[in-house]
């Protein structure tokens, strides 16, 4: 019982660090820990285990073990008093810092188990340094003497965090001053923004009483054309109430500068500050909280009558800027504007649409083939199109499926049927090539064969859409792959936040009742699901098959395995356990097989093209040869040049 | 524990076998301490590490970057951790600021033996300098003729203060501290002198081990080497009692060779003389005694005796037992051997396998009380039983070689120094309470 229970444990971390992942099976670490957990035995023979397998002469191998290590050593006190007996050996496996014992061969792996090691060693520290001394060595050294890189996680969080508080006292301390100055300046800021207030209203007050008696028509000319168009009314409408609103004139230019000039002080420069104050007072942070209350009270008051006289002037006074950020020239130009043609805004489009409308049916064909060319330009051109001429409509038709074709000679016969002499070309020297046949023809199909149009394909630019998932840290995928994204899976229609759209919907563009659509999204749905069960069926009859086989070879394999063992057991009692060792691999788990190749294929160099040559030209062979040629070359030469010596 | 201290209210037991089982049950338990740290203020490796001989307290280290410092053991600078380590600052240290500073690197550093107001420092830069602790300036000043590799003062010198010597040097010196000038200059090793010892029965003896692979023992009252040990010379195991050793002598040199029979007499001879009178009165009984006999002798043995070696290879650390019979040498063909040192002969003890360090001496330490002796093999320190030489318990901590260990039978405490820089302290395990303020270690299973 406790054997095999032991037996488990290290089969388990055998599995668990037999792999070519990145990161522990967490169901095996799970496992491995609870079986740990409730026997200290057990978790002798992990310690021991681990350790042996940091010993293996393989990086991945080590990094799994060394991850395991980490978890059991953050959660167990007698594994940690184990572990940190031996702890220089481990960091030496683990770091690779003796010369004779460098780490083993998968070099990126081995950079990991460097890094990772390092990072562990310093987290051991942090939390159990006080308990073991040779944690502590073992950090002072890799610190001191290998001169190592920690990574400092915990300095790094302490630092960040002071250079914050740090951050904040200053800004706290600049939002007291700056509430110091409000203090001692608040009664001035106040007084004159009421001054500027007051001026406003009173100026408001002289233009009102002036301007009531005028009578609000400055568009008499225009009211004697026709209403019969909707459009011109609401024009007219428009106009109307504006008229309402205070014009200026020569009488009260002075008084509207003045308006002007104090509405311009009043929203960039006291509201502005008004509202900069307020967001001071919220911000700082006070010991005197009454005070501060009641100046925020009276901010927000300011504030708020400010606003008032704002949209009052705005009311009542047409001519001032709506918006307070306008530099200077903008807003003159824009009164001089405002001075020739007062309604000039986003109607005076559609109105000019109206006044060339009407001329669009009686103009000729070929105006009325230029607006054809661009089809959905506007609903009111359209309409003025259809009720155009029939001829007109087929024409457009036609030239709608016309084909696109080159200008070439054989558009001179196009569509003609008949067949063409072949002799008869102006210029003849007679009989020069013997006799002529005057008559031959050819005919039709010959020439519409010969004149057959070769088309060049011509790639279809596609506009591929980027993939627009939401992205973790922020904004929307921008990768553009035409159906799916690596990342995202498939391309599919998202709104503007990224969320997917329904596709029922948006793929065929039509608009159902939320009724049909229920019923279609059932059908679609049995329709998978009838789909799903037959592949099922597919699946499991194949597997059936597998199995099968399996199981012949199995019985096959099992018999063989008997009787060599038989024969094993005939010569020592050694090899018997060896067979028996095989067979625990070969039954136990018929994948571990698989992956063992996989690990042992990290360590395979890849043979690249410099190998494969410098195999064939680097042999002893090819150096023999080349060596003799070489000699024998030289031996030549030498005989020619000195052909009197021997 | 108990029990024995009931036994000892008895009287059942005597005071002094009490006092050797406490302190055998706490050597037993010897593991790295987690409470004390001693911080290295060294920027190089740790040579020589002592802790005094009268108050067992203060603890002087010389290392590889000529810094020398002493720390005191017992009384914590600071404590850390939640009041869980104490750290041990150095007192002083003498590093390359100072104005009479060794150049090189500090190869030994000694207490000197009769109070702590003195200490000794010998450096690859040829000088063995004496300091005065208390101000710690140079006192005196000794120039070598070649790298000091070892420095050694005999604790129970009562008529002299010599400083023994070895260096690059065939020769060893023995600078004496009261006039400032060489004493003597013992020639006779074939090649640089590593390790140098004092007696610890005979104030006169001084025994050397050289990088020629011989250990050599000298009385310095008279000129030449008295005896070279042999390692093909041997006796099987612990000396028997007295009759029937001489009887066995006997039998011995009957066995041996002709040149080697004049020797081994003469050895008996001298055993007898340095082992049974040597302490007690150093008189002029024995010189007349012995004198003769060695002067005559002295041709025969340069021609037979001379060659001989205890070691293959150079002879790295030599440690006498307490009591003076016996000695324990390490060299550089990682071996070690027990010699006693009344007849010459290697006991043949087989000391476990074990690697040493080869090119630097080796500071070896003993433990009287549970004949253990303490050697640094690479970065272990392993502890072998005195007599069977089996391996008792294996200190692993520093993390690169181990050059020196120091064994304070006061506080059954064990300080280890290796080229990682650090100092280490191996002390008996005492259960503390965990009631630590800071981070409880304890388990903490999550799932």
């Amino acid at each position: 019982m406790e054997e095999e229970e032991v037996g488990r444990v290290r089969q388990l971390i055998e599995k668990a660090t037999d792999t070519t992942a990145a990161e522990v099976d967490p169901r095996l670490l799970k496992a491995i820990k609870s079986v740990v957990r409730h026997s200290d035995s057990e978790l002798r023979t992990a310690a021991q285990t681990l350790m042996s397998l940091m010993k293996r002469n393989h990086s991945q191998v080590r990094y799994m073990s060394l991850l395991i290590i980490d978890e059991l050593f953050m959660r167990s006190k007698l594994f940690r008093t184990l572990i940190v007996e031996n702890l220089d050996q481990l960091l030496s496996f683990s770091m690779g810092f003796r010369k004779n014992m460098p780490l083993p061969a998968p070099q990126a792996v081995a950079s990991r188990l460097h890094s990772k090691a390092i990072e562990f060693l310093e987290k051991w520290n942090a939390s159990f340094g006080v308990h073991y001394r040779q944690l502590r060595l073992g950090f002072d050294y890799c610190k001191n003497n290998l001169r190592l890189q920690f990574p400092d996680i915990q300095g790094n969080a302490t630092r960040i965090q002071q250079e914050r508080r740090e951050r904040e006292i200053r800004t706290q301390e600049i939002l007291h001053k700056k509430f110091k100055t409000l203090k001692e300046s608040f009664p001035l800021i106040k007084e004159e923004i009421q001054s500027t207030v007051n001026e406003i209203e009173e100026c408001l007050d002289i233009v009102s009483t002036k301007e009531e008696p005028v009578p609000p028509v400055p568009l008499d000319d225009e009211d004697c054309d026709d209403f019969r168009s909707r459009e011109i009314l609401q024009l007219r409408l428009a106009s109307l109430k504006e008229a309402e609103k205070v014009h200026e004139d020569m009488d009260n230019k002075v008084l509207f500068d003045v308006l002007r000039e104090l509405y311009r002080l009043l929203v960039t420069r006291h509201l502005v500050s008004v509202q900069q104050w307020i967001s001071v007072v919220v911000k700082v942070d006070v010991t005197d909280n009454r005070q501060r209350d009641s100046t925020l009270k009276e901010l927000i008051n300011i504030q708020n009558k400010i606003q008032f006289v704002k949209r009052k002037c705005e009311e009542l006074v047409s001519a001032l800027p709506t918006t307070a950020k306008q530099n200077l020239e903008e807003e003159e130009d824009i009164w001089e504007e405002g001075k020739i043609e007062p309604r000039d805004n986003g109607s005076s489009t559609t109105l000019r649409n109206q006044y060339e409308n009407p001329s669009v049916p009686s103009t000729s064909g070929l105006e009325s083939m230029t607006s054809g060319g661009s089809i959905g330009e506007s609903g009111g051109s359209k309409a003025s199109i259809e009720s155009g001429g029939g001829k007109n409509n087929s024409r457009t038709k036609l030239l709608v499926e016309a084909p696109v074709m080159r200008w070439g000679p054989y558009l001179d016969n196009w569509g003609s049927n008949s067949g063409v002499l072949a002799n008869q070309r102006g210029l003849d020297l007679e009989s020069h090539w013997g006799r002529v046949d005057y008559d031959a023809v050819i005919p039709a199909e010959k020439i519409a064969e010969l004149s057959v149009q070769a088309t060049l394909y011509k790639e279809e630019q596609v506009n591929i859409k980027p993939c627009h998932a939401p992205l973790s840290r922020g904004g929307l995928c921008q990768r553009r792959d035409l159906k799916v994204c690596p990342f995202h899976g498939p391309i599919i229609p998202r709104d503007s936040a990224g969320n997917p759209l329904d596709q029922n919907v948006s793929a065929d563009g039509r608009t159902y009742g939320p009724e049909t659509d229920l019923v279609k999204q059932l059908a679609k749905q049995a329709v998978k699901n009838v789909r799903t069960r037959d592949r099922e069926d597919i699946e499991k009859r194949i597997n059936d098959k597998q199995s099968l086989k399996r199981a012949k070879l199995a019985k096959i394999r099992e018999h063989n395995e008997a009787v060599l063992r038989e024969a094993a057991l005939a010569s020592t009692s050694r090899s018997a356990d060896i067979a028996e060792d095989i067979d625990g691999i070969g039954t136990d788990k018929p994948s571990s097989r698989k992956k063992k190749e996989t690990l042992a294929s990290m360590l395979r160099k890849k043979v690249t093209t410099k190998d494969r040559l410098s195999e064939r030209l680097l042999n002893a062979r090819t150096t023999d040869a080349t060596v003799r040629q070489l000699r024998s070359d030289e031996d030549s030469c030498y005989r020619e040049a000195f052909p009197n010596q021997w | 524990m108990w029990k024995e201290i009931e036994k000892r209210e008895s009287g059942r037991i005597r005071p002094r076998s009490f006092a050797n089982r406490v302190k055998s049950s706490r050597v037993a338990s010897l593991h790295l301490s987690n409470h004390k740290d001693i911080v290295s203020p060294h920027k190089g490796s740790v040579n020589s590490l002592q802790v005094d001989l009268t108050e067992g307290r203060y603890l002087l280290s010389g290392a590889s970057d000529a810094s020398a410092a002493v720390y005191d053991v017992q009384q914590p600078q600071k404590l850390e951790g939640g009041g869980l380590i104490a750290k041990h600052r150095p007192l002083f240290v003498i590093d390359k600021q100072h104005e009479h500073r060794h150049k090189y690197a500090i190869s030994s550093a000694i207490w000197y033996p009769i109070d702590t107001g003195l200490f000794v420092t010998g450096s690859y830069d040829h000088y063995i300098k004496v300091w005065d602790t208390n101000s710690t300036q140079v006192v005196m000043n000794f120039k070598m003729p070649g790298k000091v590799y070892s420095t050694s003062m005999s604790s129970l010198a009562t008529s002299h203060m010599l400083i023994a010597a070895g260096t690059e040097d065939v020769q060893v010196r023995l600078c004496d501290i009261a006039s400032g000038a060489f004493a003597h200059t013992l020639s006779g090793h074939r090649d640089g002198v590593m390790t140098v010892q004092w007696s610890n029965s005979s104030e006169f003896v001084l025994i050397t081990g050289g990088c020629d692979g011989a250990i050599r023992f000298w009385d310095i009252r008279r000129a030449g080497c008295f005896r070279v040990l042999d390692q093909s010379h041997s006796q099987l195991g612990r000396r028997p009692p007295l009759l029937e050793r001489s009887a066995m002598t006997k039998g011995s040199t009957s066995r041996s060779l002709s040149g080697g029979q004049n020797m081994s007499k003469v050895a008996a001879v001298s055993r007898k003389s340095s082992h049974g009178n040597g302490t007690k009165h150093p008189g002029s009984n024995r010189i007349s005694a012995k004198g003769p006999i060695k002067q005559r002798l002295h041709p025969g043995m340069l021609s037979g005796q001379d060659r001989a070696t205890a070691h293959y290879g150079a002879v790295t650390g030599l440690k006498v037992s307490e009591d003076g019979m016996y000695l324990f040498s390490a060299g550089s063909d990682s071996r070690l051997r027990l010699w006693d040192i009344e007849s010459g002969c290697n006991t043949l003890v087989n000391f476990e396998t074990v690697r040493l360090q080869t090119n630097k001496p080796i500071q070896l330490s003993m433990c009287a009380d549970s004949a253990l002796v303490f050697v640094p093999c690479m970065t272990v320190v392993k502890a072998f039983d005195f007599w069977s030489g089996k391996t008792c318990f294996t200190f692993r901590g520093h993390y690169e070689y181990v050059n020196c260990c120091c064994y304070s039978a006061q506080d059954q405490e064990l300080y280890t120094g290796g080229n990682d820089r650090q100092i280490l302290v191996w002390s008996p395990f005492i259960s503390y309470e965990a009631d630590e303020g800071t981070t409880r270690n304890e388990d903490s299973w999550s799932d």
